[in-house]
């Protein structure tokens, strides 16, 4: 290893692990001492990251406070530290981290709110995409409609939360206080896309959860409507299907549709 | 080891220094560091500035509004494309997929030119995302050429880089941090983005004149200037973006107009973001000082 290498890996283990071995490379200045110089490059490092996370999860921020907020995030600094030259990755695997790390993990609604957050943020940035229009569904014959597929919008995800977090979301959102949080008998099923440049989320039913995953992995519309009758009466399928696919269309979820081989 | 010393002498030399021969970057006036908070006021009036740096890895992503706007702005303005990341002085291997993303939203931008900073942000796959200093030596400069070269021929296009403030030096250090800057043009063909604040804070951080570090600049290479704000810490400054030019600053302003004669010159504001029109008056200030120090030719 050459000398810069070696340097450099003090100098990072200097900011990294608190070692201080690369001091004795460093210099006073005239008015200051090399440890509070080298400290200012050791504080910075933690304070842009958990900075980095404030502007990531500005509603989780508020809901634990500046004080537990700062604290968790330079747990996660310690714990995950970046990999990726964009900061703007940097929080991906918070909801993980809070899920699995205590304190944290037993309040199972923070991992959820992470998670709610990082949806949002990844739709806003998301690949662009065509957004299919009701226009386009005029086309298709009759007897094609069975056989549709739909591809969905690249700003689109789901997302299973087991716990109050969308609506502490929305209390958030709105400078309300939040309601407790509670352990949900049943995850509740958010699609979260960008409508334009806005990200946005909604809570599906189960049985259209069910189908937008489904459509997702390329399943034909016509199979979807035989799937949607073993969640409801079977007599009202097609309708209740179609209504559906209204939605998505009207609300820009669809990036394609095409008649299935 | 440099790669070339183990190749035959002709393409060693060949493979050795080359000086990038790019025609230098055209003057684009006075300019602001472009920020989300500005978006709206800027597309929905008709602010004087002339042109716009944009920080590279704010667009470097899939879609949506951020290079939205930057196609919109794009359209109106020159634009140069500032990056924090390419950790140029890094002995890691460089990262490609970054440099590649780098190039494509150049593709896209089509900007005047590239920047990044003479620094390093990480090592053995982490990153610190700092701007952290290196020590002058002449390993560290064949080195930092070496990756110059190498960027510059991925991008096919010369760099511009910046020097950095720094808060520590290095004792092994084996020559000044103009001394290094020059010879890391000279050698590779890279532009100098001269921080007129960075050279302020360095300057007083480790007890130099900055007008030595000023005039030990070739005038010929610098194409940008950046001006900014910092935070005094009695025995240090941290150069922290959120403050408004400080008079000292202002007055090393005059001296580098002086010195390199007319350079496309910005406002950087990264924290504590003001109201545009408070930014308006210091690209003003960047303008009237330049058309009162320089020959009227100078800066139309």
């Amino acid at each position: 290893m050459s000398d810069f290498a070696r340097q450099q890996a003090e100098f990072q283990r200097g900011i990294l692990d608190g070692d201080d071995t690369v001091l004795s490379e460093i210099l006073d200045s005239p008015r200051e001492k090399r440890e509070t110089l080298f400290g200012v490059y050791r504080y910075a490092y933690g304070s842009r990251l958990v900075e980095a996370m404030r502007n990531d999860h500005e509603l989780l921020h508020l809901y634990l406070g500046d004080e537990m907020f700062d604290e968790m995030g330079h747990a996660y600094v310690k714990a995950r530290p970046s990999a990726h030259p964009n900061l703007r990755w940097f929080s991906q695997g918070l909801p993980a981290f809070l899920k699995s790390t205590e304190p944290y993990a037993t309040h199972i609604e923070l991992s959820d709110l992470a998670a709610l957050e990082k949806a949002l943020n990844d739709a806003f940035d998301a690949a662009e995409g065509r957004v299919v229009e009701l226009n386009d569904m005029t086309g298709f014959a009759p007897e094609a409609w069975s056989g549709l597929k739909f591809q969905p919008h690249p700003s689109a995800s789901r997302l299973d939360l087991a716990t109050s977090a969308s609506a502490i979301w929305l209390a958030l959102k709105n400078d309300e206080t939040p309601p407790d949080a509670v352990a949900l008998e049943q995850p509740a099923h958010l699609l979260i896309w960008r409508q334009d440049v806005t990200p946005m989320f909604r809570e599906l039913p189960a049985e259209e959860a069910m189908m937008w995953d489904e459509a997702a992995n390329g399943i034909p519309f016509g199979v979807l409507c035989e799937m949607l009758a073993t969640y409801d009466d079977p007599d009202s399928t097609a309708g209740r299907g179609a209504g559906y696919l209204h939605g998505w269309i009207t609300a820009g979820l669809l990036t394609d549709v095409s008649v299935g081989s | 080891m440099n790669v070339a010393s183990r190749l035959p002498d002709s393409a060693a030399a060949a493979l050795a220094d080359r000086p990038a021969t790019s025609a230098k970057p055209p003057f684009l006036g006075f300019g602001l560091g472009l920020r989300h908070q500005h978006y709206d006021e800027i597309l929905g009036g008709n602010p004087p500035i002339d042109w716009f740096e944009v920080i590279s890895e704010n667009y470097m992503l899939p879609g949506g509004q951020p290079l939205r706007t930057l196609d919109r702005i794009c359209e109106r303005y020159p634009v140069v494309m500032h990056g924090v990341s390419m950790s140029i002085a890094s002995t890691a291997p460089p990262n490609f997929e970054y440099l590649q993303a780098l190039k494509d939203l150049a593709g896209r931008v089509e900007p005047k030119w590239v920047s990044d900073h003479l620094c390093w942000t990480g090592v053995h796959g982490k990153n610190l995302h700092d701007l952290l200093p290196i020590p002058y030596t002449k390993e560290a400069l064949d080195h930092v050429v070496s990756r110059v070269q190498l960027v510059q021929d991925f991008l096919g296009r010369a760099i511009a880089l910046e020097n950095v403030s720094t808060y520590v030096q290095f004792n092994n250090s084996e020559m000044t941090e103009w001394e290094f800057l020059s010879e890391l043009s000279r050698r590779s063909g890279c532009w100098l983005l001269f921080d007129v604040n960075n050279v302020y804070v360095s300057a007083f951080n480790h007890g130099y004149d900055p007008m030595t570090f000023l005039n030990g600049i070739p005038a010929d290479r610098v194409v940008q200037f950046h001006m900014a704000g910092h935070s005094h810490m009695g025995t240090h400054i941290i150069d922290t973006h959120d403050h408004p030019v400080c008079d000292d600053v202002w007055e090393l302003y005059a001296a580098a107009l002086k010195r390199f004669g007319r350079v496309s010159t910005m406002i950087e504001r990264d924290d504590n973001i003001p109201p545009l029109d408070e930014l308006v008056a210091e690209i003003a200030r960047t303008r009237e000082m330049a058309e009162k120090i320089l020959p009227a030719k100078q800066t139309e």
